[in-house]
């Protein structure tokens, strides 16, 4: 079979273009609405936390992060429909597993640093969750979670130097530049 | 010896599917319906291609129920990977020599 150099060219480019897509495709799927609900779940909660007192606190926390879990749970079951691998199921359970350990680990922390404000209670949630997310990333797709270093970062500042404004700083810079993050990688990735 | 251009991967709807199958981590598979969005073909013409390639041995056609709905998944083989890497290398030997 004999193809002139100019089709040579075309069909490598097809096949640049179509490799781009897919990855950009699978990378997308997910991830960006993952990261842009998360960041509402956070705008809203500390928003709450930095000016509402009282149970009405935890009924937002507890409302924003069962929105948040149910919409990831339908997105994570979606890519499952679209991608799959057989081998998974081990590793879907593993990870579970992985989270509940994580959970133990955090939750046994704080009994052992016990008593703490609630700021410090907070840095302790979230470093634990972002420690979880950037080992899934380490080990599943690193590309998908670098975002979770400015966020750590973000947050110890937020910590560190800015406490008594702590939840405000975690809802506007946390939350925000998650959901323009997640803006960016679906709309300009 | 040179790679050598492969006439059933050539063709370009069968080139595209291969293109975006090889992509794929090994093992993993992907959903028709989602191939069929993400090359913008229609059904009937993903079908046919699909055939072609898997009568050659170089994707897998994995038809199954979820949710006890129908669904067709499709994964490269070993063999597809490998002579598509020799069709790439093919199209790149073709280029050089211009």
């Amino acid at each position: 079979m004999n193809i002139s150099p100019n089709e040579a060219e075309e069909s490598l480019a097809a096949i640049q273009q179509v490799v781009q897509k897919t990855r950009r495709s699978i990378a997308d799927s997910g991830y960006s609405t993952m990261l842009i609900i998360t960041g509402i779940v956070w705008l809203i909660g500390y928003l709450g936390t930095q000016f509402l007192t009282g149970p009405i606190v935890v009924a937002i926390w507890v409302s924003v992060s069962l929105l948040g879990g149910a919409l990831a749970t339908i997105l994570g079951i979606r890519r499952g429909k679209r991608l799959r691998n057989p081998a998974t199921s081990i590793t879907t359970r593993r990870i579970g597993l992985f989270w509940l350990l994580l959970a133990l680990f955090c939750a046994a922390l704080i009994a052992v640093a016990w008593p703490m404000d609630g700021k410090t209670l907070t840095i302790f949630i979230i470093l634990f969750i972002l420690l979880g997310q950037m080992a899934m990333g380490l080990i599943f797709s690193f590309r998908t979670v670098w975002w979770v270093l400015p966020i750590s970062a973000l947050a110890l500042v937020g910590y560190f130097f800015v406490p008594a404004y702590f939840y405000l700083w975690m809802s506007l810079l946390g939350g925000g530049t998650m959901i323009a993050l997640g803006s960016y990688i679906h709309y300009r990735w | 010896m040179a790679a050598e251009l492969n006439e059933i991967i050539h063709q370009p709807v069968r080139l595209r599917i291969m293109a975006a199958l090889v992509t794929l981590e090994p093992a993993n598979e992907v959903d028709f319906t989602y191939l069929r969005e993400l090359l913008d073909v229609t059904d009937g013409n993903l079908g046919a291609h699909l055939r072609k390639l898997e009568d050659a041995g170089y994707i897998a056609v994995n038809k199954t129920f979820v949710e006890r709905k129908p669904r067709t998944y499709v994964a490269v083989t070993a063999e597809g990977r490998k002579v598509f890497q020799e069709h790439v290398l093919a199209l790149q030997a073709i280029l050089k020599r211009k």
